[in-house]
């Protein structure tokens, strides 16, 4: 083991929790906003009709299948004062443009729970006398909740480690805080601590969808 | 809001109105960023030379991903076999490094290999530092495909084939393998759609000439900034867009036994639950033998 020079790290500590507060806040509001949005979208893609329907699916396959960095940079130019004046933080835009990009995911996944459930069912519980509200609450939601959650929390994961690439639009994140530190003080240690914030907050996440992941793992 | 809408056909009348509508979305965003922007902004993509400048953006990114792929399958496999069969300490140390590197974001695993090798006086150009940043990530996301691969192959296969006489790698290699590579392409080719993704970070470490460094340096000379974004976008989208829809389709054509997901990475998810109108597919992790 190589000597770890952890004072240069200790002197800098307050930029590592600008950084690890702003990632926090990028994963919970980016991922928050990104379930919002997919559980819109994925109803539009469900009861919308052929053209709403189609814009939920060009949304979803536009976002899927271009770089999240490149929607970033659009993202952090398209809200600049220059332009649409909404925020010139790169913290903010870094969320807003995180929960585009997770969001068509988290509709993806909203949607195929939802077709999961037999239609059949929901016609035996109208049926029955339930109303369209009623069979939807009591009928669809908790099937389609135990097939959602297992990928959201997958989704989550990933969308944590997506995070990182805010720092491409200078949010101060955890990887921008160590590249920060570093150029300051030389000390390549300043990565290694990202690594470990980083874990801190994967590593628990990955547990905690391999147990959800068992505990709803049910046959059909 | 009716039962009957909660099962759309796919009938080639609403396909052709979601492709009408993926191009009004495009033509809105167009229209979007010239109303704010002038239109002589568009002017430097009416010049041929500034496609033939993409083209060798475009080049460069499918060099990277594509060598990154082939690089992650061929170290992706052993890792992916040990960690199926292998007992003891071992199998510990495979275990760790593939969790470890997968809880990690890319762009850190790149400033890492390209950082940290200059400073112990290997000086990689970005391109090489990226690709090989690529394949360190992406190597432990094959080796979960392939142990997913492996441990979707029913037990009585391998017992039966050992039984037979034939030695562990002979059962490995005739049996096993043959059939969990062909499940494996629909994952294969969805990680390629990521990796060329992927490329993008390179950006960090500067000096690549992949299609979004292009860009930048297309923009920095023209001044149209958004423009060139979306550009840059659409090119994307023309590489990944096949590829994801060449998965699902491959994916779809597989019973749902024969389903592989990988979990954690956001495109494998995307994958396996588009492929399969109405079902989520079994999480597949691999079974422990």
């Amino acid at each position: 083991m190589p000597n770890l020079a952890l004072q240069p790290l200790l002197e800098n500590a307050d930029v590592f929790v600008v950084g690890f507060r702003n990632t926090l806040f990028l994963s919970v509001v980016g991922m928050a906003g990104a379930l919002v949005l997919g559980t819109f979208v994925a109803s539009l893609r469900v009861w919308g009709g052929p053209f709403l329907s189609g814009l939920g699916t060009a949304y979803v396959e536009f976002f899927r299948n271009t770089p999240l960095l490149v929607q970033l940079f659009f993202f952090a130019v398209l809200l600049a004062p220059a332009n649409l004046g909404v925020t010139r933080d790169p913290v903010l835009v870094g969320a807003i443009a995180l929960s585009l990009y997770t969001g068509a995911y988290v509709t993806e996944v909203i949607r195929s729970g939802v077709l999961s459930v037999d239609p059949r069912q929901l016609e035996a519980a109208r049926s029955l006398g339930l109303s369209q509200v009623q069979s939807l609450r009591y009928v669809m939601l908790p099937q389609a909740i135990r097939t959602v959650i297992p990928p959201l929390g997958n989704i989550s994961i990933a969308h944590v480690k997506n995070t990182a690439i805010a720092s491409g639009i200078a949010a101060v994140e955890i990887l921008k805080a160590a590249s920060i530190v570093e150029t300051r003080t030389a000390a390549f240690e300043a990565f290694y601590l990202a690594l470990v914030l980083f874990w801190s907050l994967t590593i628990p996440l990955a547990f905690l969808v391999s147990r959800l992941e068992r505990r709803f793992a049910f046959a059909r | 809001m009716s039962i009957a809408a909660l099962r759309l056909p796919i009938t080639s009348t609403q396909r052709a109105r979601i492709l009408l509508s993926a191009a009004f979305v495009a033509v809105v965003v167009i229209l979007f960023a010239t109303g704010t922007l002038p239109a002589r902004r568009w002017e430097p993509f009416l010049v041929p030379t500034t496609w033939t400048f993409f083209l060798g953006g475009m080049r460069e990114t499918l060099y990277m991903g594509v060598t990154a792929l082939v690089a992650s399958v061929l170290i992706g496999l052993p890792l992916g076999i040990l960690r199926a069969d292998l007992r003891g300490p071992l199998r510990i140390l495979v275990v760790l490094w593939v969790e470890l590197v997968r809880a990690t974001p890319i762009l850190a695993i790149i400033l890492i290999v390209f950082f940290g090798l200059a400073r112990a006086g290997i000086n990689l150009s970005g391109t090489t530092a990226a690709i090989v940043a690529l394949a360190v990530y992406n190597s432990a996301v094959l080796g979960e495909i392939v142990r997913a691969g492996i441990g979707s192959i029913a037990r009585g296969e391998v017992e039966a084939s050992r039984s037979l006489g034939l030695s562990y790698p002979q059962t490995m290699r005739y049996v096993v393998l043959p059939q969990a590579l062909s499940r494996m392409t629909p994952a294969i080719v969805s990680q390629l759609i990521t990796l060329i993704k992927d490329t993008s970070l390179a950006f960090i470490v500067g000096g690549t000439v992949e299609l979004v460094s292009t860009g930048r340096s297309f923009f920095v000379y023209y001044g149209n900034v958004m423009e060139t974004y979306i550009v840059l976008a659409l090119l994307f989208f023309s590489i990944n867009y096949p590829l994801s829809r060449l998965s699902r389709r491959l994916e779809a054509r597989r019973p749902a036994e024969q389903r592989l997901i990988v979990t954690g990475e956001e495109d494998q998810l995307a994958t396996a639950t588009a492929a399969i109108p109405g079902a989520m597919p079994r999480q597949v992790t691999g079974t422990e033998r």
